[in-house]
């Protein structure tokens, strides 16, 4: 079980590290990386792909307000490498935003598997992986 | 008198006889003119007689002339013989007998009958020593001589030496005894021509002459003639010493002469066509007589048909003497329409019969008319009759005399139109009421005449709303196209034009100008008005419908007003919330974390990042706080600003930087512009966007900012630019102006900027774009109201 790699994509440093300790706490992810935007994410993952397909992740948890390229551009920018990718990656949208426009739009990409509200806790995560896998 | 009488009665015979007088006269006249012509005849006949009688005398002395002669030569002949009877020189002086008469064509020298001497021998031998008392056919003539004793002139004969011949013989005695003959031998054809027979004109006479036969005593003539002229008128005279007789024979027998012939024809048809002309000039009178009773029996009969008109007509008649006005005559209809005998009218006279008020031009007119100012006229006019109505009629007044002639009386027709008159006064009034009743119409009432283009009708109201009178609308014919507010002109005027073709009854909005220059909103309902389906008239009511259309219009104003405010609240709101929620997100996982802390350095770790948490949601308050107050200060104080001076301020606060970045400016503004804006804001603006320009500088060129003003639709443009790194449109165009929306790791970036500027000059009323190419430049251009 703790083979799980997550990566988070948001710009607000402080809920960086909060999830850093959430993650830490929940116990089920072998490793951890933080990202600031949709940009830096792609571009890791791109990366990542040439690099080491080990290091793929399995859950990206992904906010949509964010500087430079937000979590729609992210979605649209990893439609486009989809085809490379040869493990399924689990994306959900992780926001404060409670809109009922962000929420609905969330459902047009068929690759978002969810939409949590902040704040997220051990429990979702747990939640995640193991409706994951189960 | 009683000549008289009867001459009047003979005239009048033969003037009722007219055939028979002008028979008469032809008779009369031809009888006459037939005696002139036989008198004529006569005359012309004696003339002739009288001619033919001169001829003959004329000839018959000619010829005695000639045998005279003859008898000279004959006796000159005998002085030849000698005392013994022997001639002595025959021969010349017989050369000069002859010569001398011409007549003479031989002499001979007869010696007892038998011819001894001839002169001229020549041609004459045949006759010598012929024995003329012996020879048969000579013997009678030359006995007759001897016997009378004197010449005596023998033949015509054939002579021996040939031809045709006279012998005249003179018996000669010596000593009183016979001796012979002196004879003279005339050729017949001689004489004719010294007598002057052969030259009379032929033509109209021609002479015989005849001689007793001295064996038979009968007549015998020896001129040659064509014809036995027993029948034709002749004359006849007797020779001495022959025993001939000269006849003068007219040629044509005696008849009428032509040319009396023709004066009688001509007579006969002067006398006739007299005839003829009595014949018809008397029958004239009697011709006209009968026109005369024709016309008579017509005159009657007209007499008794416009009596009947006159009695009968269905209509007042009245016939009116000229200066007393009194009635001669009147028909019984007008009696019975005005309800009074003819003697109580005639009585009453025109003046009492006439409705008071108007008997002044009922006077007038007959006034005029008497004068000869008008020679008819017509009028509408009241009567009062019997029982006191009053009674409406057309009168119509024609005079009863020529032109030329005296005025003697005129003819007056009435017809009642009291019917007629009260139809009309209940017409008018209710066209009066139909007219009240549109004027307090509170729009204006029109009507068009589809077929002659043009306005027939438009109410009072026209005054009240558009402040023009009926007239000035009247007048001109363009009138409402002229009065269209021109904006709503081509509109009004193509809708117009389309219904007009449909017949669609229609209802349509658009503005007008009154008089004193107003906008007026019109709202026209317009119908049409057919007779056997053909669109005849349109008619419509124009309503001012201004103030619902400013009120319209106002809370049009006040609902887009609402809806933007409302539009900003709700972003606002949405800003907040999300904000908001954003910290306490992060306060509630903190807060889960501190609880599920498993050491006292975790949770201070917490509680330090709970710190920081803090912080941020004080700031975004703060934000939030300072987006309020832009929204919420409506009294902001508006004032002319000079620009120039608040670019410095900015420059001065920012001074630190721009010598670091060696930034260069570009100003374009005049030191003396001034434009009208809240001070603070102006600051915040100038501030936020020098600022924005060296943040976002490009890191391989120095900054350049420019800043200019203009005007663009009347209103002040402040336009800043630069040459920085620029922002991608296409990706952010929706993001640029929002709240804590960053587009680099400028880690100065905040987000906050860019939305205080904006909401900054939203509250002045105004806006701000942005042209912004990446790595070329950013142009902000901020609108004044």
């Amino acid at each position: 079980m703790k083979n799980k790699i997550i990566w988070v994509v948001d710009d607000d440093i402080i809920y960086q590290t909060i999830i850093q300790k959430i993650i830490q706490k929940s116990g089920v992810f072998s490793s951890h990386f933080s990202f600031l935007n949709g940009k830096e994410a792609i571009t890791s993952l791109n990366n990542t792909l040439e690099i080491n397909e080990e290091y793929i992740p399995d859950i990206i948890l992904l906010d949509i307000n964010m500087p430079i390229m937000d979590g729609w551009e992210f979605m649209e920018e990893i439609k486009k490498i989809k085809t490379k990718i040869n493990k399924n990656i689990n994306i959900y949208i992780v926001s404060s935003s409670i809109a009922i426009e962000d929420k609905n739009k969330s459902k047009t990409f068929t690759d978002i598997m969810g939409y949590i509200p902040k704040p997220i806790s051990v429990n979702d995560l747990i939640a995640i992986v193991s409706k994951e896998y189960n | 008198m009683k000549t008289e009488k009867s001459w009047t009665n003979f005239t009048n015979w033969f003037a009722i006889r007219p055939r028979t007088t002008g028979f008469l006269l032809f008779i009369i006249l031809s009888f006459g003119v037939i005696s002139v012509s036989l008198l004529r005849n006569h005359i012309e006949k004696e003339d002739e007689r009288y001619e033919m009688n001169l001829l003959l005398d004329d000839a018959h002395h000619n010829m005695e002339q000639s045998l005279k002669n003859c008898y000279t030569t004959t006796v000159s002949l005998a002085l030849t013989l000698n005392n013994d009877g022997i001639p002595q020189n025959f021969d010349t002086i017989s050369k000069k007998l002859i010569k001398s008469n011409p007549l003479v064509s031989a002499v001979q020298l007869v010696p007892n009958g038998i011819i001894k001497y001839i002169y001229p021998m020549k041609g004459n031998e045949a006759a010598m020593n012929l024995n003329i008392l012996d020879t048969e056919y000579l013997k009678k003539e030359a006995e007759k001589s001897i016997e009378t004793q004197k010449i005596y002139f023998a033949g015509p004969l054939p002579l021996r030496q040939g031809g045709i011949g006279i012998v005249g013989r003179l018996p000669i005695y010596t000593n009183n005894t016979f001796w012979g003959f002196t004879a003279v031998v005339i050729k017949l054809e001689t004489l004719l021509k010294t007598s002057g027979i052969n030259s009379i004109d032929h033509s109209n006479y021609y002479f015989q002459i005849s001689k007793k036969n001295p064996k038979t005593s009968k007549e015998q003539f020896f001129l040659p003639s064509k014809k036995d002229f027993s029948k034709s008128y002749y004359l006849s005279k007797s020779i001495s010493d022959s025993d001939w007789k000269l006849y003068l024979i007219a040629k044509k027998p005696f008849v009428i002469y032509p040319q009396i012939l023709f004066r009688l024809i001509v007579g006969l048809i002067i006398a006739m066509i007299f005839g003829a002309i009595t014949t018809k000039l008397l029958k004239k009178p009697e011709e006209l007589e009968f026109l005369l009773k024709v016309q008579e029996s017509k005159l009657l009969k007209n007499e008794l048909k416009f009596k009947t008109i006159f009695d009968q007509a269905p209509m007042g008649i009245a016939i009116i003497e000229v200066t007393s006005n009194i009635f001669l005559e009147t028909n019984n209809k007008y009696c019975d329409m005005l309800g009074y005998t003819f003697e109580e009218i005639k009585k009453k006279g025109i003046a009492n019969l006439t409705y008071p008020e108007d008997v002044a031009s009922s006077l007038l007119n007959l006034k005029k008319l008497n004068e000869g100012k008008i020679t008819e006229y017509s009028s509408e006019k009241r009567y009062i009759t019997n029982s006191g109505k009053t009674l409406w009629v057309t009168l119509t007044v024609s005079p009863l005399w020529e032109t030329n002639e005296k005025p003697t009386s005129h003819i007056a027709f009435i017809k009642d139109i009291t019917i007629r008159k009260e139809s009309e006064k209940l017409i008018k009034k209710s066209t009066d009421r139909f007219k009240s009743l549109i004027n307090t119409i509170d729009g204006i009432v029109w009507e068009y005449d589809l077929e002659l283009m043009t306005s027939t009708f438009i109410s009072k109201k026209i005054e009240s709303i558009l402040g023009y009178s009926v007239n000035e609308y009247s007048e001109s014919p363009t009138f409402w196209e002229d009065h269209i507010h021109p904006e709503d002109r081509e509109l009004a005027l193509a809708l117009s034009v389309r219904e007009n073709k449909d017949y669609n009854d229609r209802n349509y909005e658009y503005r007008m100008i009154a008089k004193n220059g107003k906008v007026i909103w019109i709202r026209d309902i317009i119908n049409f008005v057919f007779e056997n389906d053909k669109p005849l008239i349109s008619r419509g009511i124009m309503i001012d419908i201004t103030i619902m259309k400013e009120s319209e219009k106002d809370l049009n104003d006040s609902l887009q007003l609402v809806t933007e405010q409302n539009k900003r609240l709700l972003n606002f709101s949405y800003i907040v919330s999300h904000n908001l929620r954003s910290h306490t997100s992060n306060i509630e996982s903190i807060i889960s974390l501190i609880e599920s802390a498993e050491s006292e350095k975790e949770r201070k770790e917490m509680m330090l990042l709970l710190k920081s948490v803090s912080d941020s949601l004080d700031e975004t308050m703060k934000h939030l706080n300072e987006v309020v107050n832009i929204n919420t200060n409506v009294n902001l104080l508006i004032k002319p600003l000079n620009l120039s001076k608040y670019i410095s301020k900015a420059k001065d606060v920012l001074c630190e930087q721009v010598q670091l970045h060696e930034v260069s400016f570009i100003e374009n503004v005049p030191d003396d512009a001034m434009i009208n804006y809240n001070s603070s804001y102006l600051e915040s603006i100038l501030y936020n966007l020098i600022s924005n320009a060296i943040r976002y500088r490009h890191p391989l060129r120095k900054p350049i900012i420019s800043i200019n003003l203009y005007k663009e639709k009347d209103k002040d443009v402040i336009e800043i630019s630069d040459n920085g790194i620029g922002i991608d449109l296409v990706r952010n165009s929706d993001k640029i102006f929002g709240m804590y929306k960053t587009f680099s790791n400028n880690a100065d970036a905040k987000g906050i900027g860019l939305f205080i500027t904006k909401n900054q000059v939203d509250a002045m009323g105004g806006s701000i774009t942005l042209e912004s190419i990446p790595n070329v430049g950013s142009k902000f251009k901020i609108y004044t109201k």
